[in-house]
Parts: structure tokens; sequence; C-alpha cells
């Protein structure tokens, strides 16, 4: 099972002491995200357990906000992750258009991944940036004014980038 | 040009540095705060200020401030709400992304008048590069002695951390939020207590909304009385807006609550007008959460009189002809929208994000998404559309959160002004799936009965 390097450790340490003495759950969500980001993009069972035991909190109280909050995935994902937004503003300005258009491209449904892993789809629910609407989150980052070639862009983009550091 | 106080240096070059922040005379309230103010003096001019949050509630500030236990030894904190989820906002976003230090500036002078040592921005886990853009700020803000031990001399410590949630629209609601700091799910408490007296940790705790801390610093700089100067009435200071939807500029606006509904979508300051030359047909004037008004009660209440961008206009005439300002996020249909379509999107998203608690919510929400999608695609029957008004009678009021009443809201208004469009989905089913209602009668001006 992968363990936290000595450096995401410290990071941890770090982010356990902005709350109070006792209190170190507060943690926990901050810390979920350290280990999504350096364990695969995903949260694995062993991942929480390990989590529970450097807060010295029980698994069951990982499990419960795990499974709590959209962001955490519970299984695999694509190496990119295209989540779509298709709540009212985006729905507005065609996110239905950019939804299909990336399932037809990529030959995948919303919550499937490409053969290749690359991919996911996923559609989602208000992320925020309705004014600059269609988008998706990409990562870390939000591409937004979505068209037809802004999203062939970015596959090309999601694949050169594969390509490189494979 | 309206009064702007909070954007009005965000334009400038490298604003989101500490270095040119600081030359447009930035951090001058904590300054004259922390110098010359009593935390008591700080939550008067607040008082005086009118300042109303801007999280979409529009509770006086300062009210809310005065309320904040104190017992001694027991450690006290103020809580910025940066969860901005309610579909239509992204105005603190803006504000967090292009001029931090304003943020930062507001919640120093505000944890002194409130006493917190440890501050918290709770922001929502999709911002995440907004994220590293605030504790940048902290950094730099700490680097310039406005943080940390015994800030300008004053004896007062603060820290302030940046904490990311996960996705959760229900963390926007302030006790969904302090348990959410606290490492577990975000499932709201029931109040009493309220967090003023036992919030996050048990302690007491003050949750305020970006925008809201952001306006601390002009009302420390202007002084409570010169702020409340402007805009009108109890809408004091500045709003703002994030508009969005089929206009020609979607954006964030800074808006003095003095203009009209019909100048903020129609003119080249603001929205611009339609876009695409279309008709607008309704308009969610503050979020997905308020009533969805069509064109000719949004531009003009139902008295005939103009329609303007603040609290009280905003709702004018109640649910039953208006709307609410709410987080100032200003949706726009035009022609070719469906609101069937668009108050399904709504229930699929209060669905989602319903934390499960309480009975009405949770199953009254799945309930009114199957049938809006039924409607939606023409399978719909003339008593689904009493059903849905049957449900969303027994969500509001019934939960323990507003999320119930968030829900149910919409589809009361969508179905108390669009009925004739949500009928036209059964009548007319196969029609329906491939072309939409339209303009229909929605911008055509109202008899008003006299007497």
């Amino acid at each position: 099972m992968s363990k936290f390097s000595e450096e995401k450790l410290a990071k941890v340490k770090e982010i356990m002491a902005r709350y109070p003495e006792g209190k170190q759950k507060s943690a926990l969500l901050p810390v979920l995200h350290l280990a999504q980001d350096s364990f695969g993009g995903w949260l694995s069972s062993e991942t929480m357990d390990y989590v529970a035991e450097l807060l010295n909190i029980n698994p069951i109280e990982v499990y419960e906000v795990a499974t709590f909050y959209s962001m955490y995935n519970l299984k695999p994902v694509g190496k990119y992750m295209f989540e779509v937004c298709q709540t009212g503003p985006c729905m507005l300005r065609g996110s239905d258009d950019i939804v299909a258009y990336i399932q037809a491209k990529l030959g995948i449904k919303p919550g499937e991944t490409t053969a290749d892993g690359l991919f996911t789809l996923k559609t989602v629910e208000c992320l925020g940036a309705c004014g600059y609407a269609p988008m998706m989150q990409l990562g870390k980052t939000y591409r937004e004014h979505l068209t037809k070639e802004r999203v062939d862009a970015i596959i090309e983009e999601c694949t050169r980038n594969a390509a490189k550091n494979n | 040009m309206g009064v702007k106080i909070l954007l009005d240096k965000a334009h400038i070059e490298g604003i989101r540095t500490y270095e040119v922040y600081r030359r447009e005379g930035g951090y001058r309230s904590v300054e004259k705060a922390l110098k010359t103010m009593s935390p008591e003096a700080i939550v008067e001019e607040v008082k005086k200020s009118g300042l109303r949050g801007r999280g979409g509630a529009g509770f006086p500030t300062g009210l809310k401030w005065s309320f904040l236990a104190k017992p001694d030894g027991v450690p006290r904190h103020l809580v910025c709400n940066a969860d901005e989820s309610e579909p239509g906002t992204f105005k603190d976003r803006y504000l967090m992304e292009f001029i931090p230090h304003l943020l930062i500036e507001g919640l120093v002078v505000a944890s002194f008048a409130l006493g917190s040592n440890a501050t918290y921005i709770y922001i929502r886990g999709e911002y995440a590069w907004v994220a590293e853009i605030l504790e940048q700020a902290i950094e730099e803000a700490r680097a310039n002695g406005f943080l940390g031990k015994n800030i300008l001399g004053s004896g007062f410590d603060c820290e302030i951390y940046v904490h990311r949630g996960a996705g959760a629209y229900i963390c926007g609601e302030e006790t969904a939020l302090i348990e959410s700091l606290e490492g577990k799910r975000g499932n709201p408490r029931i109040k009493p207590p309220f967090p003023a007296i036992q919030g996050v940790w048990m302690r007491p705790t003050v949750v305020n909304n970006v925008e809201t801390l952001a306006a601390v610093v002009p009302i420390i700089n202007l002084g409570g009385e010169e702020y409340a100067k402007i805009g009108v009435g109890k809408s004091t200071g500045t709003k703002l807006i994030s508009a969005c939807g089929n206009i020609n500029k979607p954006g964030v606006y800074e808006i003095d609550m003095t203009i009209s509904v019909e100048e903020f979508i129609y003119s080249d300051e603001y929205c611009g007008g339609i876009a695409n030359g279309k008709r607008l047909k309704a308009c969610i004037p503050g979020g997905s959460s308020v009533p969805i008004l069509p064109a000719n009660l949004l531009l003009k209440t139902a008295k005939g009189e103009t329609r303007y961008m603040n609290y009280e206009s905003l709702s004018d005439g109640g649910f039953a002809t208006g709307s609410m300002m709410g987080s100032g996020g200003f949706i726009v249909l035009d022609e070719d929208q469906c609101v069937v379509k668009n108050t399904y999107t709504f229930a699929r998203f209060y669905r989602h994000e319903s934390c499960g608690q309480c009975s009405p919510c949770r199953e009254g929400t799945g309930w009114m998404e199957k049938l809006l999608l039924r409607l939606e695609n023409g399978q719909g029957k003339i008593s689904d559309i009493d059903l849905l008004w049957d449900i969303q009678r027994k969500i509001e009021g019934n939960t323990i959160c507003p999320l119930g009443d968030a829900a149910a809201w919409p589809v009361a208004a969508a179905i108390r002004h669009f009925r004739d469009e949500f009928e036209w989905h059964v009548t007319h089913a196969a029609e329906a799936v491939k072309s939409n209602y339209g303009l229909a009668h929605y911008a055509d001006p109202i008899h008003v009965p006299v007497g």
C-alpha cells in the first residue's frame, strides 16, 4: 500500500496544526484532497484507513465523509477527468451540446472511462462559472467558454501531455 | 457610472500582489481600526453602515456580530463563507481571484472586532486555484506585519487559514459549513444553539460571506454613516451582481442599488441587452433559489412601478408577484428558452445536493426531479403539475435548514407564473420534445386592476 512521502507527511502535520489541539479531525477534508492527489486520483479503502490512522480517528469517520462529498472519487478514474457542468445557467448556454459532443468524440457516456484509461466524462452540478458557460473542470483548473473546437483542442492537449509523460 | 467601492481597483495591473494593493491604499482600514478604534466601536460602525449579509439571506451584519457570546477563557472564531455554490453566483470567486487582499484586509479588521485569533476561510473545493491565490495573499500580509503576532503593535494576534471543501452545496449553510470544518459530513445542525453561542468546536462563531467581509474595508475607511448614504433605504452600500444566461455581457458587476432592472439588463455598462437580438422571457434575479419572474413582472412591479436592483424592490409583491435579491446571481432567459427544462435542471441540482437528513427534502427533491423530467420529455399528465405544487408545499418550512425552501421556491414560482407552459408540455407532448413554448405572452404588459 502506498504511503505519503516525508515531504507530504510534513504537509499533513502543517495542515493539522491549523486547528486547535485535539481537533485534528478538522484536517480530514484537506488531507483527503492530498491523498487523492497523491495516490492516483481516487480513494481506495486502504487509503482511507491510512488517513484515519494519520489523524487518529476511526476508519468509519473517514468513509462517511468520503462518501458525502462529490469531489472524492471512490473508484479509479481516467488520467484526465472532464467534469462538465449542466445546471441551469450552463444549460442555457448549450452545455447539453457539449456533453453530447464529448460523448460522441470519446465514445463514452457520463460516468465512464475510455478503454485506454485516459479520459473520464462526468456531468456535474454548478461549479460557479455561470458567466463563462459552458464550462468544465479539468483537474485543478476550469476550462470555460467551451465550443466544439475548444473541446477538440483540450482532448488533443491531454493526449499530447499523456504521450510526453510516458 | 455608479459608485464602486469594492471592485474599483480590481482592474489595476498587479493588484493581486501586496505591493500594488498597498500602494493603492490597501490595508489603511487595518491601520485605522487597530490603532484608533476599539472592537466595540468597529461593531458600532458596521451597525451604522446598514450592511446586510451578502451571501443571500440579507441579515444585518452588525446585529449578527453583536450576538457573539464572549464567555471568559473560551476562544472565538470568525469563519469566512467562500463556499459559493448557488447556481448563477460567481461574484465571490471574482473578488478573491482578482483582488484577494481586499478580503484579507476585511478579515483582519473583522477578526479584531470579534476577537478571533484563528480565522478560517472555508472555500469550495473546486476553487482550488483561488485557494492558492488566497494563501499567497495571506503569506504576503504576514510578511508585512498585517497578520501574525502583535499586529501593528496593537497586541492583537491573528492567523488566517484557508480550508477547502470538497463539493457540497449544503456547506454554504452556516451550520453545515461548521460541521464540514470540523471534518464531518455537511449535515446542518438544529438551531438553537446558534453559532454565535456554540459554533465551530462548540465555541462562539461568526460566519460571514466573502463580499460581506470585504465591505468592512470601505465601511471603516468611509465611516458607517457615509457608507449608508450609498444606495437607497435599507439597501445600503454596493452589491456585487454576477450576471449570466442569455445576455451579451455576462460577468460580475458592482452596482449601487439605485439602478433599475431594465437599465441593468439593457445598458452597455452592465449586461448589454439580450444576446443574439432575442427578447427577454424571464429572469431569476438572485440565484437559483429565488422565484423566477416573467419579463412583464421583472421590469415593472405588479403595480406598474419601475423595479429596481435592490432588496426591497426585487421583493416587492412578495412571492405572488416579486422575487428576491438573494445572492445576486442574475440568470436571464431569452425567448427560446424552456422554463420547464430550466426548472428541471434546478430540481436535479437540489436533489443532488440535499444532505438527506430531513425526509421532506430528501424524498421531495427526488420526486420533483422525476416529475419535471417526465413533463420535459412530453410524458407528463396535467395532474403531475398539481402534484409538483403539492410536493413543494410540503417541503417548504418543514426542514432543518433552508435548502428545502430553496428547492421548493423555484418550482413554485415556475408553476405560478408559467403554468400554461407546463400544461402545453402535456397537451402538445410531441411538439414539446422538439421545440419550445417560446415567449408567448410573458412580456405582455400586465393589466393592473384599479382600486
